[in-house]
């Protein structure tokens, strides 16, 4: 099988962390709340990830929240900054992890900037909308349908200018683009450990630059007589026990990636996006593909994208259609109605994968 | 007789990054559970240091503005609370 779905998930990863978390499951007792041996291991373990987390996004160890996932860090971000009825400004590449919770708030969303690999539109209205008054903004780094890199460091200005909290979605950039909580300056930014972090799934970071409001509540070892949840960092976003095994492989998954280097992965990874994306122009399919363009390239096919992607998934190729979970950047692309083919490279990318996949599209066509 | 001193922090994390801090500096500091009758607000972790390196690790501590709560020397079984 070529696996090019890597913007739901990292399929192969590093030997590393499976090795990791068996040997937390073997090892590991509650990190936190003893200090006995196998209590101590987990505690190290827990704080090794924190370690390598705060090295690959430039902030503290106890800014790096341990959460199941980036919708679980969305979420709690979210809910941290915005209350009903707030303005929001959002961009056209939003995932529905960041348009849910919004709509379910009762949040007043704008849009700003609708147009693919285009950073003067994207700055110029995002800069309008953000002049109009905003409670909070959320955007993300790069769009999980498009591959769309958004001029991040300067929005992230922008917001700062004017002193409006935001928050960044990293589901698609983290372990491949560098992501940097002190430069970005933000309050928030959600990643997910499995897909380019490279650990497994129920794993999930945080990156806090200010104090979030728990989602949960419960146990965090600390202060136990006190009946609110701690008002401090990590333990105020870490209630109850954590995904030790999870977090073990976690924690080796960005061993490794500190090890190779985001660079190196990041030009693995877009040189296989490009060959492809040119494959598919000479093909005569209508190919979304520009400038600031990451790992990720969606296509239109002659047929139903969900038919096109089966009849793939039989000749052994996996990848996904449909809307990926990102209704409002398909409508901002203009294919809401058609849905989209997307391939995605991970850190295995070659020309083989390209050319194998052209070639079975081929058949399909 | 030994006379260890105790650093006592909020959370485990902040009792990891003083460890992780002071064996940069050259000081060995032990994490434990603080002793019940010295957590102030129920469970709380502490580094045990001993009691030559005491003084160094809590001017590296305070130097580097790593939040802790109180400082104690153990002497056998009692603990004296220290203001430095």
């Amino acid at each position: 099988m070529i696996y090019l779905d890597n913007g739901a998930t990292s399929l192969y990863k590093p030997p590393s962390v499976k090795k990791a978390m068996l040997w937390a499951m073997e090892n590991c007792g509650n990190p936190g709340r003893g200090g006995y041996p196998t209590a101590m291991a987990a505690a190290e373990t827990v704080y090794r990830c924190r370690e390598t987390a705060a090295e690959l996004f430039d902030c503290m160890p106890e800014q790096v929240v341990l959460t199941p996932g980036c919708t679980f860090g969305l979420n709690m971000a979210i809910r941290t900054l915005v209350a009903p009825g707030d303005r929001v400004v959002i961009t056209g590449f939003e995932h529905n992890a960041v348009t849910r919770p919004l709509h379910i708030l009762g949040a007043k969303v704008t849009v700003a900037g609708r147009k693919l690999f285009r950073w003067d539109e994207m700055l110029e209205n995002w800069e309008k909308q953000l002049n109009h008054g905003a409670d909070a903004a959320v955007f993300t780094h790069v769009s999980n349908v498009f591959g769309y890199i958004l001029p991040v460091e300067e929005m992230a200005d922008m917001c700062r200018k004017r002193g409006i909290p935001f928050i960044m979605d990293a589901a698609q950039s983290a372990g491949v683009l560098p992501v940097s909580l002190k430069k970005l300056g933000a309050d928030f930014i959600a990643i997910p450990g499995h897909k380019g972090l490279l650990g497994p799934q129920g794993t999930g970071i945080l990156l806090c630059g200010r104090l979030p409001k728990p989602l949960t509540a419960g146990g965090t070892g600390s202060e136990s007589e006190n009946q609110f949840m701690p008002d401090f960092l990590p333990d105020i976003g870490e209630a109850g026990t954590p995904n030790v095994p999870g977090i073990a492989g976690l924690g080796a998954a960005m061993d490794f990636i500190c090890g190779e280097g985001t660079k190196r992965i990041f030009r693995v990874e877009h040189e296989a996006m490009a060959c492809c994306a040119e494959g598919l122009r000479k093909m005569g399919v209508r190919v979304f593909a520009g400038e600031h363009q990451a790992a990720t390239v969606s296509f239109l096919p002659a047929g139903d994208c969900e038919e096109t992607a089966r009849a793939l998934a039989e000749r052994g190729i996996a990848l996904r259609a449909g809307l990926h979970c990102a209704p409002l950047a398909h409508e901002s692309a203009g294919t809401l109605k058609t849905g989209t083919v997307r391939v995605s490279f991970g850190r295995d990318a070659s020309f083989a994968q390209v050319e194998r996949f052209l070639e079975e599209l081929q058949g399909v066509f | 007789m030994r006379n260890d001193w105790l650093i006592t922090f909020r959370s485990i994390t902040f009792a990891q990054r003083g460890e992780r801090l002071l064996g940069r500096m050259g000081i060995t500091a032990a994490i434990q559970r603080t002793p019940k009758a010295l957590a102030e607000r129920g469970c709380s972790y502490s580094l045990r240091i001993r009691e030559n390196d005491g003084a160094d690790a809590v001017e590296i501590l305070r130097k580097y503005q790593l939040p802790f709560l109180k400082i104690y020397i153990l002497e056998n079984d009692d603990a004296q609370e220290q203001i430095l």
